[in-house]
């Protein structure tokens, strides 16, 4: 199974872009969707797959509290154990 | 309203970099993508022009703060500036709203056809903007839901509070939902201050400015 970074990281690359070009997050998705340029619209659209995809509560509130993605990665996981 | 052109410009994205400040030519370095960088770079140029003109200052003097949500505001000699101002930026269009005073705030968004507009539309419109989304098709369904987007979010960032005003949670005015220009609106949350929002949309982008209707006093910006 892969780990909740991984499948972040895939979640990331299947649903976001940004004109056109696929978001490259670093490696260690020590990033945040702000600065990766990611729009408000795309956001929501994310914090929806993030609840169907890992079935964690998430609005797009408490998703914009996550500093990068690292965190949110974080949050994914502390919510399944 | 300012529109400002953010098509690609090699000439014109270095010269509004040199009319930014260190602490923004640092954020505008931290963009992962050109595109985003550019927007932010050539809008935040073309706000502090108008800034700088509007309170008689120069690029020196003006510097901005931000709310605990990241709206940000103006300050002259690190004094925060009562003016009211907010900016929108996306694909190759960004607007920048001026006022004296009243919470402002701006939304544009090129439309794009893209195939979660169910997911979006359940997570941002109320009960009867939904019944009357599942009514449309094609091109029509794409333009009512960009029209809603901006109308709200531009109530939204005149709030000035993020995604914590669920956009789902109030209703654009019904006449505006059948086409009206302009309309005004209370948030459920807010009863006592009306809104009064505007549908600036062309047939390139869908965007929207709102304006608090008849501030009782001009409030600080920090406020
Ligand atoms: C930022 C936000 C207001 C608009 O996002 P958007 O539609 O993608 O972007 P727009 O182009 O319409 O607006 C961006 C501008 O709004 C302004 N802005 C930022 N925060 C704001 C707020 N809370 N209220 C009003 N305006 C705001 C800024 O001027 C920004 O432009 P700049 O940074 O280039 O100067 C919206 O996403 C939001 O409220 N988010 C909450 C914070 C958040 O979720 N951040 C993402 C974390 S990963």
């Amino acid at each position: 199974m892969a780990s909740t970074e991984e499948r972040l990281r895939t979640l990331v690359a299947e649903n976001l872009e940004v004109d056109g070009q696929p978001v490259n997050v670093p490696a260690d998705l020590n990033v945040s969707l702000t600065d990766a340029g990611v729009p408000s619209m795309d956001f929501v659209a994310f914090a929806k797959v993030i609840v169907r995809e890992f079935d964690v509560p998430l609005t797009p509130d408490e998703c914009a509290d996550f500093s990068t993605l690292k965190d949110l990665a974080a949050y994914i996981d502390s919510q399944a154990a | 309203m300012f529109h400002v052109d953010l098509a690609p410009h090699a000439t014109h994205e270095a010269r509004a970099l040199e009319w930014l400040s260190p602490e923004e030519r640092v954020r505008s370095g931290r963009f992962l993508h050109a595109g985003s960088r550019r927007r932010f770079t050539l809008c935040r140029a073309a706000l502090r022009a108008v800034l700088c003109h509007r309170l008689a200052c120069n690029g020196q003097q003006l510097t901005f703060g931000t709310s605990s949500y990241g709206k940000p505001f103006a300050q002259v000699d690190e004094v925060p500036n009562p003016i009211s101002f907010n900016v929108s930026h996306s694909g190759s269009h960004g607007l920048i709203a001026v006022a004296p005073h009243g919470r402002l705030g701006v939304d544009i968004e090129e439309r794009i056809s893209r195939d979660d507009l169910g997911h979006l539309s359940d997570a941002v419109l109320g009960p009867s903007e939904k019944r009357e989304f599942a009514l449309l098709r094609g091109n029509r369904r794409t333009h009512f839901f960009f029209r809603m987007w901006t109308l709200k979010e531009a109530l939204i960032k005149a709030l000035g509070v993020g995604f914590s005003q669920d956009p789902a949670k109030f209703e654009v005015p019904l006449a505006v939902r059948r086409g009206a220009k302009t309309g005004t609106l209370r948030f459920p949350s807010l009863p006592r201050t009306d809104w009064r929002v505007d549908d600036l949309g062309t047939k390139d982008f869908a965007a929207a400015v709102a304006i608090e209707a008849s501030p009782r006093r001009s409030l600080m910006p920090s406020e």
